[in-house]
This record gives C-alpha cells, sequence and structure tokens, in this order.
C-alpha cells in the first residue's frame, strides 16, 4: 500500500459496534469468505466503506500452497469481493488447507523446499492473474515444521515474493511464535527479511500452552509481540498494522488500550481518539 | 520431491491432523499431535458459536465431547459439524430445540451442504413442536 494508513483492526461481526466507533480508524481487514460477492455486505462493513475506511479482504481458504491448482471459483470469489469492498489489495497465506479432498480446517506449513515453492509460485500468478488489485501474502504461525526442509525461512518467502510479485503481510506474531517455538531468535529473521516489501502488518495475541505458544488471537497481545513491532518499525516502518482478533472479546477499553499500544509502539497516531 | 509426491505428503499430513491417521515419518510427533489437538478445539469453538444450545447442553465437557466425536472426522464447515453431532444425540430442551430448528429451515441430507426450504416443515423436538412457515420458525411448547 503506498499510502499510509497507521493502525487499523480486523473487522468482525461480532465488534462491529466497537470498530464503527472508532473515530481516527483509517484502515481494516475482513475475512474474504464471510462476504456475499453480490448479495448483501454484513451489517456495518458497508458504512464503513462509505466513511472512507479502507477495507482489505483477506483470504484463508484459497490454499496457495496446496499441490494442486487453486480452486478458480475461490479465486473468482477473492477478486469479486475486492471490487466489491472497493479494495486497493488483497491477501492471502503461504500455507495449505486442504489435500485429498480434505479440509484441515486449519492454515499448514509447507516445506521450505524449491518444490512447495514453485507450487506456491504457480498458485500465486493464478490467483494474480484473476485479480485486478495487488495480493499480499502472509507467512503463517506453525507448531511443526517439515523434516525436509532446504531453505532459511526468509530464503523460502524471497523466493516467492521475488518470483510473483506479491506483497508481503508480515504477521509480528506469527515471527514471534515460530520463534519461540522453534527456539531462534525473531530480529534474525526481520534482518533477513525484505522489509521495503511489507504491504502491511498483522499484530495478535496468544497463549502458552503445555510448553508451545499459540498464535490464538483470543488471548491479549503479549509485551514481547509489541516489542517486536518497534524493532520492525525501527528498521522499516509499515504503512499500516492492525490487531487481529477471533473470539473471547474483551470490554471495549481494553481493545482500545491493545490499539493505542499498537499505535505508541508504532510511533503512529492513536486511532480510538478523533 | 515431485509436485506428485508433495500433493500425497500434504494428503498424509492432513489424514494424521483429521483421521487419526499415523503421523507422516520424520515429523516432529508430539508437535503436529499438538497442532491436532489445537484444531479440535478451535473446531470446538466454531461450532458452540455455531450451536450454542447444542453445546451448552454438555456444560463445561463440550470441548471434550467434540473433540472425542470430531477426532477422525474432518471437518465439514462448523453448521454440518454441529448438524451431525446434534443428529446422532438424543437432545431435549433447548438443544433439541435447536436442532429443530434448524431441521425446519433448511434440508440437510448428511451428504450436501445445508440448502433452505421453500415449503413449510415441521419437526417434534422433546415437550415442543417447531415449525416453520415462510422462512419464519416457530416453537410451540405444550402448557406443563
Amino acid at each position: 500500500m503506498a499510502e499510509t494508513y497507521g493502525v487499523g483492526i480486523g473487522w468482525r461481526p461480532e465488534i462491529a459496534g466497537f470498530v464503527a466507533g472508532l473515530p481516527g480508524l483509517r484502515f481494516a481487514e475482513v475475512v474474504a469468505e464471510s462476504v456475499h460477492a453480490h448479495g448483501e455486505l454484513p451489517p456495518g462493513l458497508g458504512d464503513l466503506i462509505e466513511r472512507g475506511v479502507t477495507v482489505v479482504p483477506h483470504g484463508v481458504r484459497l490454499s496457495l500452497g496446496g499441490a494442486e491448482p487453486v480452486d478458480p471459483q475461490r479465486v473468482r470469489h477473492l477478486a469479486e469481493v475486492a471490487e466489491r469492498v472497493r479494495a486497493p489489495l488483497v491477501s492471502e497465506h503461504i500455507a495449505f488447507v486442504r489435500a485429498g479432498g480434505v479440509e484441515a480446517g486449519h492454515l499448514l506449513p509447507l516445506p521450505r523446499s524449491r518444490e512447495a515453492v514453485d507450487a506456491v509460485v504457480a498458485n500465486v500468478r493464478r490467483t494474480q492473474a484473476e485479480l485486478a488489485v495487488p495480493l499480499a501474502l502472509e507467512p503463517i504461525a506453525a507448531l511443526f515444521d517439515w523434516p525436509d526442509d532446504e531453505l532459511s525461512e526468509a530464503d523460502f518467502l524471497t523466493e516467492i515474493l521475488d518470483r510473483t510479485g506479491a506483497g508481503l503481510l508480515l504477521d509480528v506474531a506469527n515471527v514471534y511464535a515460530n520463534a519461540r517455538n522453534r527456539g531462534t531468535d525473531p530480529l534474525e529473521l526481520l534482518d533477513e527479511l525484505p522489509l521495503d516489501r511489507v504491504a502491511y502488518v498483522h499484530v495478535a495475541g496468544g497463549a502458552e500452552h503445555d510448553g508451545l505458544y499459540h498464535d490464538t488471537h483470543s488471548h491479549a497481545t503479549p509485551q514481547p509481540v509489541l516489542d517486536l513491532v518497534g524493532e520492525l518499525c525501527r528498521r522499516h516502518r509499515p504503512p499500516a498494522l492492525m490487531l487481529e482478533r477471533d473470539g473471547d472479546y474483551p470490554p471495549a477499553a481494553e481493545l482500545r488500550a491493545e490499539l493505542d499500544a499498537i499505535a505508541h509502539a508504532a510511533g503512529y497516531p492513536e486511532v480510538t481518539a478523533a | 520431491m515431485s509436485e506428485r509426491d508433495l500433493a500425497a505428503r500434504q494428503a498424509e499430513l492432513v489424514a494424521a491432523l483429521t483421521s487419526g491417521k499415523p503421523v507422516p515419518q520424520g515429523f516432529d510427533a508430539p508437535r503436529v499431535e499438538a497442532a491436532r489437538v489445537a484444531l479440535l478445539r478451535k473446531r470446538a469453538g466454531e461450532v458452540s458459536r455455531q450451536w450454542p444450545m447444542l453445546a451448552a447442553s454438555f456444560g463445561a465437557g463440550f470441548k471434550r465431547e467434540f473433540a472425542r466425536w470430531a477426532a477422525a472426522r474432518p471437518t465439514r464447515g462448523s453448521l454440518r459439524d454441529g448438524w451431525d453431532m446434534a443428529r446422532e444425540l438424543r437432545l431435549t430442551g433447548a438443544a433439541a430445540e435447536e436442532l429443530a430448528g434448524r431441521e425446519v429451515s433448511m434440508r440437510y441430507d448428511g451428504a450436501a451442504a445445508p440448502r433452505p426450504r421453500r415449503s413449510p416443515a415441521i419437526r417434534s423436538a422433546g415437550g415442543a413442536v417447531v415449525l416453520q412457515i415462510a422462512g419464519r420458525v416457530r416453537v410451540i411448547r405444550r402448557a406443563r
């Protein structure tokens, strides 16, 4: 995104009222699969768009990392939703969500191999061919890796971005979760990624469970993730950062405080005040 | 690894996570197990939002019961997961009415995606009768 949007939020029907009440909001994301391409928009989302808030459709079920070609119908839906909400870009994940005709119900990691890079690149190109706007790709949080990784995470991601021209949707909570669960340094990944390609950034909370950190989106954003936002912005401040919350919604005051904490960490104005 | 191999290996991994199949060779089995359990927890949360009365009928034990039911059943979306589970149970009270409300509103054969009914429908649910006329659902409870 060429323009600077500051702090945004993932729009969800459960918090539509809260989002509508954010006076400084200029940017929100909506799960693409939750929007009808031609029918009515979810209540509240249309008002946001009319108000001039930029809304970006975020796909979760394309399965760009699947070995089989992306479903053209799903791609068409994403393209139509982008047009419907007048989005300047759309986003999806570097992951697969189904295989052998079975839905995993979740975003699953790919082996960091040349073959997997080829599969993602082919699907991203098929998708880009149908889109009228740019596509940004999000690396996921994963609790496990494949046994036969050939490439470092940074090389794997950079090669996909270079070969497709796609933008990077960097989720700092995913960077934190993966580093913590692998016992690596999240700053090393930040130093190796092409941060000038970051279209926007996700921030979210999680929780530890049986020794593993789970990227739940249903807990408050922990301080180390906010610190990582600061580290990222010191290196290259992205045009937009947004909070992802998907359940166990806290009282409005807590959500506002979380948005303000992201704004402070990034050095952007608070969106909770006019 | 050819693309065919990648497809087969992705399918093996999905089967391990959703159908109780063994963890493919070389993977960190406890980590894959943690992902499997997290996935079932996530599905249980989605079903309880879609089927609040079904979930409430289990009290605090719903996530555990759902995880047991769903362990070898890959998701078909939270609407159908909850519907399939509810049909296998002898539900009473609000959970039975919730199921009956869905049954009279949509036609669902257990195989294809549910479709809205065009004609009126009626179901009994424990002590109540649930009927749908012109898309409106009414619950008629027997006087005590």
